[in-house]
Formats: C-alpha cells, sequence, structure tokens
C-alpha cells in the first residue's frame, strides 16, 4: 500500500510543471478544502467529479461495516454573476456488498452549495465570501426528517488577497469555518492558504493550506480553456483530486 | 368513459374562448407574415429520478420527432410523438404518445399577445388553450393561461374522456435587461387539481437559461429545484420550404422532491420552454427576446437570384 501511495505521489509531482482556479470538492471555488474569497467568473459553468480519498471523509457516514472507505463525487456548479456561485453534488456511499466484498450497490448524499461575495477584492483590501454546504439544512429548508444527515454541512467566511511580484501572483487566504456535526468538528475555526500562480504558466496555480485538522499541498490548471484539473497530497501521502469541465455561458475565454 | 354533455350556452368560458380561437382567424394587421415552410425535427426527452437507495437513477429517454407547419401569419399546424428508448420508469412509460397535435394562431391586439390553441397536447391532454402576454413597460409583464381539457389516450389503447376540467394560471414577470434576468411569480390550478404558486429566477446566457425555482401546491406541498434550457445547434440556419433540423432546444428540470405531478402542466408547442417563452420573437419583443437571437435564419436564395 505504501508503493501504492507513493506512486500516486508520484503521479501527482509528476503533473506538478504540466499543470488556473481551483475548485474545491464541491465544485465552488476554493482551494482544495478551504473555501477562499476569489470567485469562478460570471458564467462559468462546471460539470466534473472528484475522487475523495477516505483520509479526507468525514468520520461518520461514509463507513461500511464500520471502516472508512475512499469514494467519489461528481457536481454541477453555475456563477450566475460575478458575487454568487451555486453548486450541486452528489457523494457516492457503498450501500451493499456481495459475499465476496465486491460493492453490489453505491448510494449517494446530496447536498447544494452557495456562496455569495458582498466585497470584491480592491488595491488595499482582500476578497470576502461567505457560504454554506447542504443549503437546505443549513436553513432547514426541508429538514423536516430527524434522520437525515449534513456530512458536508458548514457554513464559512474568507478572505483572500492577492500580490503580484514580476507577473507573479501570491494569493493569501483566511477563512472561518463552522461544520454543523461534531464528528467534522476537527475541520472547524481558522483555516488558511497560500497560492502561487507563475507568471510562465498563470494556468497553474500552486496550493498549500491548512483545514484545521490536516496540511495539503495541490495544485491545479486548466487546460485548453474547458478542462480543469485539481491533484492534491495530505500529508506526503493520500492522494485525491478531481477533473471537471468548464464552460463559460456568456461565451467569454479566460486563461484562468 | 366518454361525457358527450357539453352544452356551450352552459360553458360561457368555452364559448369565449372559441370565439377568441375563431376571431383570431381574421387578418390582424399588427401580425408580420412570416413564409410558410414545414420543419421536421427531433431531439431527445432526457428524463431521471433518484428515488430508490438500490439504484443511481432510474432513467427515461424518449426520441421526440414532430413537425411545424408554418401555415404563415402565425398560423402553425404541430405535431409530436415520443417513442420511449430507455425506460426505467414503469410500464406506462412503454408505449409511444402524441404529445402534440394542434393548431394554433399567434396575434396582437395594441400591446397584448394572444395564442389560441386547439387540438392534442402533451401529458395525453387536448382541448382548448389559450395564452396571453401583456408587457407593461420593459420590465414588467403579466402572463396568463387558460386551458379546458379532457384526456386522450393513443397507445397502448384508444381512450377519450370529454373535456372536462378548466385549468389556468396566471403571473408577473419582471425582466432586468441590463442582466437578461427575469422573476417570474405565478398563481394557478393545474392538471392535477391542485392549486398552487411557483417562484421561478432565470439567468438567461448566450444560448443557455438557467433557472431555480421554488413552489408550493396544496397537494404535494413544498418543492424546489432547478432547470436548464440549451437551443440547441446550429445557430446559422438556412431557410428553405421544408427544413430538417435537430429540436431547437434541450430542456430538463430537477425537482428536489421528486413530485412529478405537482403544478404541472401541459404543452402545446413541441419545442415549448422557458427561454422562449409562448410567443414568437417578431410578435413579442420582450424578455428574452430583447436579447441576440439564437438562430440567425438565412432566407435560401436561388442560384441565379441575388441576394
Amino acid at each position: 500500500m505504501k508503493n501504492l501511495n507513493l506512486i500516486i505521489v508520484l503521479i501527482a509531482l509528476w503533473l506538478l510543471p504540466q499543470l488556473g482556479k481551483a475548485q474545491q470538492f464541491t465544485g465552488t471555488s476554493g482551494l482544495a478544502h478551504i473555501p477562499t474569497g476569489e470567485m469562478n467568473h460570471e458564467g462559468d459553468a462546471l460539470i466534473g467529479g472528484h475522487f475523495l480519498n477516505k483520509a479526507m471523509m468525514p468520520d461518520t457516514g461514509f463507513l461500511y461495516e464500520g471502516e472508512k472507505y475512499h469514494t467519489f463525487n461528481y457536481y454541477v456548479a453555475l456563477a450566475p454573476f460575478s458575487w454568487i456561485e451555486m453548486s450541486y453534488v452528489c457523494t457516492e456511499r457503498i450501500y451493499r456488498k456481495d459475499a465476496q466484498g465486491n460493492i453490489v450497490n453505491w448510494s449517494k448524499d446530496r447536498y447544494a452549495s452557495v456562496k455569495i461575495r458582498p466585497l470584491k477584492e480592491g488595491k488595499y483590501y482582500p476578497a470576502v465570501a461567505i457560504g454554506c454546504n447542504d443549503v437546505w439544512t443549513s436553513f432547514a429548508l426541508f429538514a423536516d426528517k430527524p434522520n437525515v444527515q449534513f456530512y458536508f454541512q458548514n457554513w464559512y467566511i474568507a478572505a483572500t488577497k492577492h500580490f503580484e511580484f514580476s507577473g507573479n501572483e501570491l494569493g493569501l487566504t483566511l477563512a472561518y469555518r463552522h461544520f454543523y456535526r461534531g464528528y467534522n468538528a476537527k475541520w472547524n475555526g481558522i483555516v488558511g492558504g497560500i497560492t502561487f500562480r507563475p507568471a510562465f504558466f498563470p494556468q497553474a496555480r500552486l496550493m498549500a493550506e491548512y483545514t484545521g485538522n490536516d496540511f495539503l499541498l495541490s495544485m491545479d490548471m486548466l487546460l485548453w480553456q474547458h478542462l480543469r484539473l485539481q491533484a492534491t497530497v495530505k500529508d506526503f501521502k493520500y492522494f485525491y483530486g478531481g477533473a471537471c469541465l468548464q464552460f463559460n455561458l456568456l461565451g467569454k475565454k479566460y486563461r484562468y | 368513459m366518454i361525457h358527450r354533455h357539453t352544452s356551450l350556452r352552459h360553458r360561457p368560458a368555452i364559448a369565449l374562448m372559441l370565439a377568441l380561437f375563431l376571431w383570431a382567424g381574421q387578418p390582424q394587421a399588427h401580425a408580420q407574415a412570416t413564409s410558410p415552410s414545414l420543419d421536421i425535427f427531433s431531439g431527445l426527452d432526457f428524463n431521471f429520478k433518484d428515488i430508490h437507495f438500490e439504484t443511481q437513477y432510474d432513467f427515461l429517454i424518449r426520441l421526440t420527432p414532430g413537425f411545424k407547419w408554418n401555415m404563415g401569419n402565425h398560423w402553425q399546424l404541430s405535431g409530436q410523438v415520443m417513442f420511449p428508448i430507455v425506460n426505467q420508469y414503469g410500464y406506462e412509460y412503454s408505449f409511444f404518445q402524441v404529445t402534440a397535435l394542434n393548431v394554433s394562431k399567434e396575434f396582437k391586439i395594441n400591446s397584448l399577445c394572444l395564442k389560441a390553441t386547439a387540438g392534442a397536447f402533451s401529458h395525453n391532454r387536448y382541448g382548448l388553450d389559450l395564452k396571453a402576454f401583456l408587457p407593461l413597460c420593459d420590465w414588467f409583464a403579466f402572463e396568463g393561461q387558460a386551458g379546458y381539457v379532457g384526456s386522450v389516450f393513443v397507445s397502448p389503447y384508444w381512450e377519450l374522456v370529454a373535456p372536462n376540467r378548466f385549468v389556468g394560471r396566471f403571473g408577473g414577470d419582471i425582466y432586468l435587461s441590463r442582466w437578461n434576468t427575469q422573476f417570474r411569480g405565478v398563481i394557478g390550478k393545474y392538471l392535477y387539481g391542485d392549486i398552487g404558486l411557483e417562484g421561478i429566477a432565470m439567468r438567461h446566457f448566450n444560448h443557455t437559461t438557467v433557472s431555480l425555482y421554488g413552489r408550493w401546491s396544496n397537494k404535494f406541498g413544498f418543492d424546489g429545484g432547478f432547470r436548464v434550457v440549451i437551443m440547441l445547434p446550429p445557430y446559422h440556419r438556412k431557410q428553405r420550404v421544408v427544413n430538417v433540423r435537430p429540436a431547437s432546444n434541450w430542456r430538463m428540470s430537477y425537482s428536489v422532491m421528486v413530485h412529478e405531478y405537482s403544478l404541472l402542466m401541459y404543452r402545446t408547442d413541441p419545442e415549448e420552454n422557458e427561454r422562449d417563452g409562448w410567443f414568437s420573437r417578431d410578435l413579442l419583443q420582450w424578455g428574452s427576446h430583447t436579447m441576440e437571437p439564437d438562430f440567425i435564419i438565412k432566407e435560401k436564395t436561388k442560384k441565379n437570384e441575388k441576394p
């Protein structure tokens, strides 16, 4: 298993020199796990999926016979305006295995995310965004069933400021995040990250972040203006990442 | 069961709709003449449900061949059937359905746009339908629809139930042209007898409209979700007398609570969608019709003819 993890890390590192603005696994803009104050471009529509390492999953809900497991999700997301993003995410859960241990059925956990940016980044002040995952339960719109779980439910406020030097871009993010469920409390509190976008290849972005519990190193990039990739390594051991197709519905073209 | 006792004397609303329909046949000075043409098209009706733990989704995919005969002066004869290709919805969806076979006429009285339709509609309904749209200014308009319908089943057996139900809805639209954003609020009585309210927020992009909706029905309760309408290429088309083309749009609707019969209304036009609305672009210049058209139609000229 150690060799497998090493191979995955090497693949991630190999992607480094080849490898814009990332999507988190929720489909909205951010770093690999924490939200940022920046937003996707107005009209950006995303459809994609993420491999989710069990090391980064909630400590309950995604267990089969008491064991955590790797899984994946898929999502659609849209930024109808420059100040708001919305996404809809389905995360797969193992529903049943056969006697040989093969997965027979998957079920899914669904949630919607909303992110709003009340303050756009200025010369001397950062962009500030607020948002939440699992909107229905956040506002208790459809939470009339006591057995409904909110595995990814959280709200946050995030501030991001970018600095330019020699065409390179350095971004600093600081956020406060609160998860609803106690089993996700490890990710509560002050979180933050640093991003670096090199001048020679601005489509790529390197990221280092602290989730409240984990240190993550990540990279994402936008290829051919439509394919967005993200690769993340936790503690140099656990890989997770994903890909999505990105289209601008206003017909605009962006490098990242 | 077929009901045959339908006297116009006792049904003033039907008489009024028929009168409007017949009156609409008179030439209207407001209506712009359009070249008669026949459009033959097909698309895919894509549906999926997420209601079982043991399956990811249940799919219903149907082919939707249809035609529109534009007879000029905003008269139109439309027809469409749906053939199931993939059906995980159950027995009742395993047959072809006639989802349109009707004649319609659009006309205008001052700024009031009206569309009268008679014939077969979607959801196995037939009857009379009248739609109205009244722009009060650039950003606000009223809309309304009234129908008197019965049921018709063609496959697997023939069944006809005479018109016995009034349906209708009334509401207002706000359009913010700077952001191509539209808000709609509607109250109505729908096909399954439920009465409800619906609020919709739409953002129109180039060739795509995405909307969020929330609604309440007195029979089915609260629901919400999103809808996507994508106008399908090619966006530059040549206009001939007979045109074979893909369907103008692909539409999907997602419901959180999967209440498929909540606030359900038939469609009279085979390609009806929220982006285009009910009326022709040349008749109604309001809302998304003030944006760049999705389809640039070029009249086909003969070789010897100068364009």
